[in-house]
């Protein structure tokens, strides 16, 4: 479904850094992947090149089998027609209604009248916001306004579903009901991709981990959690980074370490 | 993409954005103003010249039986004298002056007088046989008049002879530099209407961010995601054209067609009539810059 073949992104701006460095993955449909790392580490050139917002400098991003960097401009729309996008920051209109909302994205593409009457309450329903459609977004929590914010990414079916940090506004609770959302449009068949810093989630949803890092793919494994990684101090005082599970023997040849992770975002900060 | 749904997003636009929409509108319905009167003073210029001015413009005109010249002595110019005439405009002697001549019946005369004066009270009380005969002369040398004076104002059934450039030269002179004047306004007001139109659609578009990055991402395509700027734009265009020209129309009514038209008799006017043809020019140009404006807006400042 999404395939990326030693995919190269460089912003001329920055100063030589790749935000993206050789970065070969296949996710195949129906797949739920969770895309982690740091700030900075590539997560969003990955999805906005998906979308196709951006070209690759180099390699080659197919999408729904299509090479990305051969089609032209005024064929993108109707690749993001098959692409839903879950904003982490909700991004919902305010003076329109969760059903003015979710319709907009129908509209915006020429659904007919009667495609919205019918989809838009299926999406909503799928949300479980039924019952909220008459609603501003302003008088919903906020896992409620990204659940209207997924509703939209999906009433046109998509395919693939990306989402950017769609918890990272939202508390535990609210992140569990976007999650368990984004699980069951997954179990419909819908390929999702999830860039996040929650590890709780990662850790809990045992599905596949693509680990990125300064541009590169350093971890990639089915069923497995959030930043295996450690900090291994040493006795000299040095520092030494560990990858591996954290439960595990990682300071087998340090006795006196203080394992502690090292993830420097906390659940809830912006990128 | 449905028209509908195109149009009522044009409209939150400029509901959101109307502070600036109307400035757009008083914008473009100044400069179109401006190139509208620049144009309908070009227009009464031509108005004024009549059938003959810019083709022949010496009038030799010939007696008729109410003519009060002494030279005609109340008399109508007879067979003998128009031959005697058109044989000295023919003649060797004037041959160096004279580029070509033409003879005017009464009934042509006529006809031309409708043209001119289709708009004016004059033309019911004139009736056929009322205008003189004449003939008109175009000079190799505009200055040498008086030669052409000399030779014909007493000859037995010449009433006058005119130099219609002499006499209305002077007053088309006002006239251009008037529409002169006008045209530079106007060039300006276009310059400052356009990038009026492009502020506020950029503007517009920054106001709109939010639903132009949903719809970029829901894949809706690029016309979609701009035309309601640009309707946003055309409409305030159309509504200052429109203001442009029912300005000029309520000018020209009250002031050239009821006042000064009848006030001066002997002056052709050019009526609402014109303001009607100069009308669609007008929205034609206001629709035209607008889209212009918007789209290399767009083109900038609209990530599609």
């Amino acid at each position: 479904m999404i395939k990326f073949e030693n995919v190269s992104m460089v912003y001329e701006t920055k100063q030589g850094n790749a935000a993206l460095r050789d970065v070969s993955i296949e996710i195949d449909r129906g797949e739920f992947a969770f895309l982690v790392g740091e700030s900075g580490s590539g997560k969003s050139t990955f999805l906005s090149l998906v979308l196709r917002e951006k070209r690759s400098s180099a390699g080659a991003v197919y999408v729904a089998g299509q090479n990305l960097n051969r089609i032209p401009s005024w064929r993108v729309p109707k690749l993001r027609r098959d692409i839903g996008f879950v904003f982490q920051d909700f991004r919902l209109l305010r003076e329109r209604t969760v059903f003015d909302n979710v319709a907009f994205a129908m509209e915006v593409i020429g659904a007919s009248r009667n495609q919205i009457r019918e989809r838009v309450p299926e999406a909503l329903k799928l949300v479980g916001l039924q019952d909220k459609a008459r609603r501003k977004p302003t008088e919903l929590s906020g896992g409620e306004q990204q659940r209207v914010g997924i509703a939209r990414a999906i009433v046109n079916k998509p395919s693939i579903l990306l989402a950017d940090e769609p918890t990272g506004n939202l508390d535990r609770k609210n992140s569990l009901d976007v999650m368990n959302v984004l699980d069951r449009i997954n179990q419909n068949g819908t390929t999702v991709l999830m860039a996040t810093h929650a590890h709780e989630l990662v850790s809990d949803y045992k599905r596949r981990v693509i680990e990125l890092r300064k541009g590169e793919v350093i971890r990639d494994e089915s069923g497995g959690s959030y930043m295996p990684m450690t900090t291994v101090i040493k006795q000299d005082g040095s520092r030494e980074v560990h990858f591996g599970n954290a439960e595990g023997p990682a300071a087998d040849d340090t006795p006196a370490t203080a394992e502690e992770p090292t993830a420097t975002e906390t659940k809830g900060n912006d990128q | 993409m449905r028209p509908g749904f195109i149009l009522r997003e044009a409209g939150k636009s400029l509901k959101q954005n109307i502070v600036m929409v109307v400035s757009v509108v008083l914008v473009t319905f100044v400069s179109l103003t401006f190139v509208g009167a620049s144009v309908l003073l070009q227009m009464q210029i031509n108005q004024m010249k009549g059938y003959w001015y810019d083709r022949m413009e010496v009038a030799v005109f010939l007696c008729d039986s109410n003519s009060q010249e002494l030279n005609c002595a109340g008399e109508a110019v007879t067979d003998e004298q128009r031959q005697n005439i058109e044989s000295m405009l023919a003649s060797d002697d004037l041959a160096p002056y004279i580029k070509e001549f033409a003879y005017e019946s009464k009934s042509e005369a006529f006809n031309h007088f409708q043209e001119q004066f289709e708009n004016s009270p004059l033309l019911n009380q004139l009736q056929e046989g009322q205008l003189p005969e004449s003939f008109r002369i175009a000079l190799n040398d505009p200055e040498k008049y008086p030669v052409i004076n000399e030779t014909f104002s007493t000859i037995p059934g010449v009433e006058s002879v005119i130099d219609q450039r002499d006499l209305l030269e002077k007053v088309f002179q006002l006239v251009r530099v008037a529409s002169a004047s006008a045209a530079v306004v106007a060039g300006v007001m276009i310059v400052c209407a356009v990038l009026l139109t492009g502020t506020t659609i950029q503007l517009s578009a920054m106001h709109r961010r939010l639903e132009t990055t949903i719809m970029r991402l829901v894949g809706a395509s690029k016309t979609s995601i701009q035309l309601p700027f640009i309707i946003e734009g055309v409409i305030a265009a159309v509504i200052g054209s429109l203001l442009a020209s029912g300005t000029l129309w309520l000018l020209m009514k009250f002031l050239v067609q009821d006042k000064l038209a009848n006030d001066n008799l002997g002056v052709a006017f050019i009526s609402t009539s014109e303001v009607l043809l100069v009308a669609p020019g007008l929205l034609l140009i206001g629709i035209i810059l607008a889209t212009i404006s918007s789209v290399v807006t767009l083109k900038r400042y609209l990530k599609v």
